[in-house]
């Protein structure tokens, strides 16, 4: 049955219509909406916080080295150095050794003031910019990319608890495009995340070496290197962040998102890491390590081979995965959940 | 040009291990621009799934869809800015004030803050748009729902269920609102409930949905008129010799306050022509016409 009905004056004028707005228009309100969230703000706020109380116990357990501390650290030192040449003595006179081995083979050198650094003898320690910078720039981007992970996830969560998800898309149709806007807004927020936590490390590693440091020079590719490092903690991030918005996605809950992330990290890993090694160069938490450390990460595992004799044993294999290759996978992990997600997205039907 | 075309629409929603449900069945419906158009059916009858199909949420099986004039969903971008929805319960931040998230909705498609000011005034709700939304009663989470269907002053506003949890008050405000809004001649207005007194009393024209199917369409009016009943209510001032001079010529006829119910009458005229031939001239003479609630019943009611 069909039945036309009109009510309206023949002779009113239509008004036109107006099309969904801008991409501009969608990208704005997307960093309107996250920034305005109250439980983003909340872990950053913590975050922020979190910092401070680890600048404050930084102060607290290192400590400059002043004249009169050096002096107590020599002290410490040489009393060390006879200490050691003590136990040496003790050990070159012992009758048990082997005539036929020499005393600083069995025994070890003799130690001198000169094998030592005084730096190490200070308690409290001083803050070593240069031992600490790069080792600093990847636990950040470790952090931040956990970070990121979180804010993602409860980025797109939220929208799918709260269904305002489905509101969205009576205001702009384009499902692909709504959740572009979405993922591109993740992204530059993990990004931004990711590069205000490496400027706010190295800010903090020089107050500290300001304040309690050691004084010592850097090495010259010292600034090279930890750029690298933040490089990649900030390429870690990015990744984090999108994985965590992708996922959550895909299941359309924030709360089934980490509980998949926490079986997957805490059993999922753990069973392969015992039952099948082999495969461990396909691990998330392998690839974001070896992506975050300078050189990649070596993974070795036992492999069964033949000796000369055509007898069996046990080696170590050893396998390097490197930076690039872990960057590559991590992204087209990334890239195929958030894909899957999107696809789901732009093509079932939404209640 | 009408504002919703839906021809040969039909819709199954699959669920692994549980059996197909058809919940549109070669749906034709089309609505006229302006006015409101009232959308009724029983629970089930499909009128969620058609407003759905209409906004894009929900791909149907087959047919063809258009809203102002454009197809769906290939063109609904182009016309988008120009359809109000809601929707069942209103979807919004719990965690955001009602303004802040009217004001995320405006920000999506360029609409100035003002207009988000305008919509909250128009539902009554500027008093407590710093609230958050998860603390709003049902009636004002429906109030803000509507509001965000207003946002976009829109040519085409698509209303499933709007009075759901408004006291009485409430209900009248967004009935008067809902008529203002149809009348005004550029609004054309698809509601869908299920109080049928609400559609009766707004509503130009109705559409009557069961199983899938659009079983009635038209003006209110013409839709009652081919229900109707045949009955005609008389007054006159000897009702006994009035009753005895109708059933002698073959009509049923019942007792009725202030007078009788002459039943089956195909011709009023000839119930005046007959009483005037014996010299009983009537004092009134109505037909009894169908209310859309008995239509509504009979119309959706299982075949027996």
């Amino acid at each position: 049955m069909s039945t036309a009905v009109d009510t309206a004056s023949p002779t009113a004028p239509e008004p036109p219509t107006r099309p969904a707005g801008r991409f501009s228009e969608l990208l704005r309100a997307e960093v309107h909406r996250l920034l305005a969230r109250s439980f983003i703000r909340v872990v950053l706020a913590l975050a922020v916080l979190g910092w401070l109380g680890a600048v404050v116990l930084a102060l607290t357990q290192f400590s400059s080295p002043t004249p009169e501390r050096l002096a107590e650290a020599r002290t410490a030192m040489q009393q060390s150095v006879a200490l050691s040449e003590r136990f040496r003595q003790d050990c070159l006179d012992d009758p048990a050794r082997p005539a036929e081995i020499s005393g600083d083979d069995w025994c070890g050198p003799a130690q001198t003031v000169a094998d030592l650094r005084a730096a190490d003898f200070l308690d409290p320690p001083a803050f070593s910019l240069a031992a600490a910078g790069v080792e600093g720039a990847i636990a950040v981007g470790v952090l931040s990319a956990m970070l990121a992970f979180l804010l993602g996830a409860t980025f797109v969560g939220a929208e799918w608890s709260s269904r305002s998800i489905v509101a969205q898309l009576f205001w702009e149709p384009r499902r692909a495009r709504v959740m572009g806007a979405k993922l591109l807004v993740a992204a530059a927020a993990s990004v931004v995340l990711g590069v205000l936590a490496q400027l706010a490390w190295p800010a903090t590693a020089g107050l500290l070496q300001a304040l309690v440091g050691d004084g010592a020079p850097l090495p010259d590719d010292f600034w090279p290197e930890l750029a690298a490092a933040a490089g990649r903690g900030v390429l870690l991030t990015l990744l984090a962040g999108l994985l965590g918005l992708g996922l959550t996605n895909l299941v359309r809950n924030t709360g089934a998102a980490l509980g998949i992330g926490f079986v997957y990290f805490a059993v999922l890993e753990t069973a392969v890491n015992v039952l099948r090694p082999a495969w461990q160069p396909w691990l998330l938490t392998n690839n974001a390590a070896a992506l975050a450390l300078p050189g990649g990460l070596e993974l070795s595992r036992p492999v069964e081979t033949v000796d000369a004799a055509g007898r069996p044993v046990l080696e170590s294999a050893v396998y390097v995965l490197g930076s690039v290759q872990a960057g590559v996978y991590l992204g087209l992990v990334t890239a195929a959940i958030t894909g899957l997600g999107v696809v789901l997205f732009a093509r079932r039907d939404v209640h | 040009m009408p504002a919703v075309e839906l021809h040969a629409v039909t819709k199954t929603y699959t669920r692994l291990g549980r059996p197909p449900r058809r919940a549109l069945d070669d749906l034709h419906l089309v609505v006229g621009t302006g006015g409101v158009h009232g959308f009724l059916g029983p629970n089930g009858s499909g009128k969620t799934t058609t407003i759905r199909v209409l906004l894009g949420l929900v791909r149907p099986d087959a047919g063809e869809v258009r809203l102002l004039d454009r197809p769906v969903p290939a063109e609904l971008p182009q016309v988008i800015g120009s359809v109000g929805a809601l929707v069942e319960t209103p979807l919004f931040f719990p965690g955001f004030s009602g303004r802040q998230n009217l004001q995320l909705l405006a920000a999506t498609a360029g609409i100035p803050r003002s207009r988000v000011e305008e919509v909250l005034k128009t539902v009554d709700l500027r008093n407590r748009a710093t609230d958050r939304f998860r603390g709003y009663s049902l009636g004002m989470k429906q109030r803000l729902g509507i509001a965000a269907a207003l946002l976009k002053s829109p040519r085409l506003l698509l209303l499933d269920e709007p009075s759901n949890g408004l006291d009485p008050a409430g209900i009248r405000d967004v009935r008067e609102l809902i008529r203002r809004l149809g009348s005004d001649g550029s609004t054309t207005v698809l509601l869908s409930s299920h109080l049928l007194a609400e559609i009766e009393q707004v509503a130009d024209s109705v559409s009557i949905m069961a199983q899938g199917r659009c079983i009635a369409s038209g003006p209110v009016a013409e839709v009652l008129a081919g229900r109707s009943t045949g009955d005609v209510r008389i007054r006159v001032p000897a009702l006994a010799e009035a009753t005895a001079v109708l059933t002698a010529a073959g009509f049923a006829v019942t007792p009725a306050p202030d007078g009788l119910l002459v039943h089956g009458v195909a011709d009023p005229g000839a119930v005046t022509r007959l009483l005037a031939e014996h010299g009983h001239y009537l004092e009134e003479l109505t037909p009894v016409s169908a209310d859309l609630e008995s239509t509504f019943l009979a119309l959706t009611a299982p075949p027996a």
